[in-house]
């Protein structure tokens, strides 16, 4: 790879369920994690269900969104100077439900929450917005929603910015927290595990839905790690899903491999998005059975983090690099009975600590993203 | 940063004066069910730009607007919150952005990229540097839909906009069809990351020779304005100035910080 033209990753942070990054990194090494459960309320029933919580009190304001955002970020901005600042933009990615416009409706609509008239112009990237106001940043901002690839897609499109020299440096940010909203909307179309995750496993029953906060400094400085190349589609069986073979999921796959100029021989290790739903792990490892030899390394995530959506890409990112960076892969949990024999997610902590890392990511509405990122030996 | 604008589509007006759904339906045979009236905009928007150009599998789509889809939230607010129902499955899909830009994708074919992305500030200005960027390194060309729908009562999107209650909202659809090359191309527009300040704005629209229009929120800026407002209105003024075959610099403004692009019509 020439790594002239790279995009480096130079900095990293995330808060989950488990902790900051150091907690999480410990709790995914130890496999001791915990999961908390939230209640989702419908007019005759309210119902319980397992649930990765961050903070019981984010859900409840936007400014405190905005301040557990702005922390993060701030970790990962200490080396910049003020005059690298400037040059940097921030992207947020997430698929959070506008409270700006629930408030709106609420203040206007129902006369006994109505409010006086008051504008100010506030969309779901306004925390982007006032971070960078507050921080220094370049007045860039840009927050994507594309449901559970929306922060590897602002990755994708950092990685951008900073190749075609609009700014040298970029701030990308997962966030998802608690929605009364997006847990009904998950609960209603009953892709909610009863208790855990289990990827690729024969009994895997769902998702497990969870908040978190990851951040990523991207710049074209020179660092052991870089994004070698990523391709991101939109193509699907329908808008839930893709193909029983997976075929969608193969193309994004082969594609990024193809922009990054390596082949399937040359991926040390494979980040599954694998939901633990019946439909999408069966396609996701038809299309890894499609492209990898069986003797492919890959392990899943979501069951130390839960399902973060749009804060997934930016987060399992964050947890893959620092777990490298401490000399580990994490081994897949709750996995017991492959659904494919020969191809078994890693049932144990893999030491390792460079090589090249492909990232899958897919959502809702078609969106798939396929990433790779390499480290250099030391 | 310059972008060449291979075909634009354009609709600015209230959505009741069309029947969407059934242009969508007869006219253009698409399916409009399990969808609400922001995304029904978005397609009707998408099929008129499709009637002007040759749309490719592999050309990139990126859609913006300057709240979102309203319509779908107010709905569910109103059910889920209010009378403590289950959110029925199609709303909550519909709530996620990128739906908005997949049935999009899906009634223009589309299989390649595809972004829904929100910008506080200058959205759409802010896109068309996200829509370079990506070019530059993709080498395709890019589907570029801008979507504001207002919903009843208006004073909801006024809202969030940050205006006046008094100030007329209007919806609007806008697609344009970019290239970084200039062969098939009838006009082109100019940006950049940079912002000025009023006196350096006063400057530039003194010196040009362009048609200056300029966003209501450019309060303190003497030149003429739109009397209707909606946040995605620079990629209107790019289908006004293809349209007329008029030069326009338009100048947009946030907190005192302005931005411009320059449209220049090649026909």
């Amino acid at each position: 790879m020439n790594r002239m033209h790279s995009v480096f990753l130079l900095d990293y942070t995330l808060r989950s369920a488990q902790g900051d990054l150091q907690k999480t990194l410990e709790a995914v090494r130890n496999n001791n994690i915990s999961i908390a459960s939230k209640e989702v309320e419908t007019l005759d029933t309210i119902i319980k269900i397992p649930y990765f919580v961050l903070d019981e009190n984010l859900s409840e304001s936007m400014e405190k969104i905005k301040l557990a955002i702005k922390k993060e970020v701030q970790k990962i901005l200490g080396n910049l100077s003020s005059k690298e600042r400037e040059q940097t933009a921030l992207l947020v990615g997430t698929s959070l439900v506008d409270q700006n416009i629930v408030e709106a409706v609420e203040s206007t609509v129902y006369d006994y929450k109505k409010r006086a008239y008051k504008s100010a112009k506030k969309s779901i990237d306004i925390f982007a917005d006032e971070i960078s106001k507050e921080l220094g940043l370049n007045p860039f901002t840009m927050t994507i929603s594309t449901a559970c690839t929306s922060s590897v897609n602002a990755l994708l499109e950092a990685r951008n910015l900073i190749q075609s020299g609009v700014v040298e440096y970029a701030v990308v940010v997962g966030v998802e927290i608690f929605s009364q909203m997006m847990s009904n909307g998950f609960s209603s179309m009953k892709l909610l595990s009863s208790d855990l995750q289990r990827p690729f496993d024969l009994k895997r029953d769902g998702l497990v839905l969870g908040e978190a906060i990851a951040a990523v400094l991207v710049g074209s400085r020179e660092s052991k790690w870089s994004i070698m190349g990523g391709y991101s589609n939109c193509n699907s069986f329908n808008i839930t899903s893709v193909s029983p073979t997976g075929e969608e999921y193969a193309e994004v796959m082969q594609e990024a491999m193809y922009l990054s100029g390596i082949g399937p021989k040359d991926i040390t290790l494979l980040k599954a998005h694998a939901t633990s739903t019946p439909t999408n792990d069966m396609s996701e490892i038809h299309a890894i059975k499609e492209i990898f030899e069986p003797s492919l390394l890959f392990t899943a995530f979501k069951p130390y983090l839960g399902h973060t959506l749009g804060a997934c890409g930016v987060l399992e990112l964050a947890l893959l690099m620092v777990s490298i960076d401490n000399g580990f892969i994490p081994k897949t949990l709750n996995h017991k009975e492959s659904i494919i024999d020969e191809y078994r997610p890693l049932q144990e902590n893999y030491s390792c600590d460079s090589g090249i890392f492909m990232l899958n990511y897919f959502g809702f509405g078609g969106n798939n993203t396929s990433i790779i990122i390499q480290k250099e030996r030391s | 940063m310059k972008l060449y604008i291979d075909a634009y589509s354009s609709f600015r007006g209230k959505v009741d004066d069309i029947n969407l759904k059934k242009e969508l339906k007869q006219k253009y045979k698409l399916d409009t069910r399990r969808q609400d009236t922001f995304i029904h905009l978005a397609v009707y928007g998408a099929q008129r730009l499709k009637e002007r150009v040759d749309i490719e599998s592999c050309d990139e789509l990126y859609i913006t607007s300057g709240a979102g889809n309203i319509d779908v939230l107010q709905k569910t607010n109103n059910y889920v919150c209010e009378e403590k129902e289950f959110i029925k499955p199609f709303d909550f899909i519909n709530m996620l952005g990128n739906t908005t830009s997949y049935y999009v994708a899906t009634s223009l074919g589309l299989k390649d990229k595809n972004i829904f992305q929100i910008s506080n500030k200058f959205t759409f200005i802010n896109t068309l540097v996200s829509v370079y960027a990506s070019l530059k390194n993709s080498k395709k060309n890019a589907i570029v839909g801008a979507i504001d729908l207002v919903t009843e009562p208006d004073e909801v999107i006024k809202r969030v906009l940050g205006v006046a209650q008094e100030t007329s909202v209007t919806s609007s659809v806008t697609y344009q069809k970019f290239s970084l090359s200039k062969q098939n191309a009838i006009g082109e527009v100019e940006f950049d990351t940079q912002s000025y300040s009023l006196e350096e704005i006063q400057s530039q629209v003194h010196q040009s020779t362009y048609d200056i229009m300029a966003s209501m929120r450019c309060k303190a800026l003497d030149a003429v304005k739109d009397d209707e407002f909606f946040e995605t209105m620079p990629s209107y003024y790019i289908a006004y100035a293809m349209e007329t075959k008029k030069n326009i610099l338009y100048v947009d403004c946030f907190d005192g910080v302005y931005k411009i692009i320059k449209i220049r019509s090649l026909v």
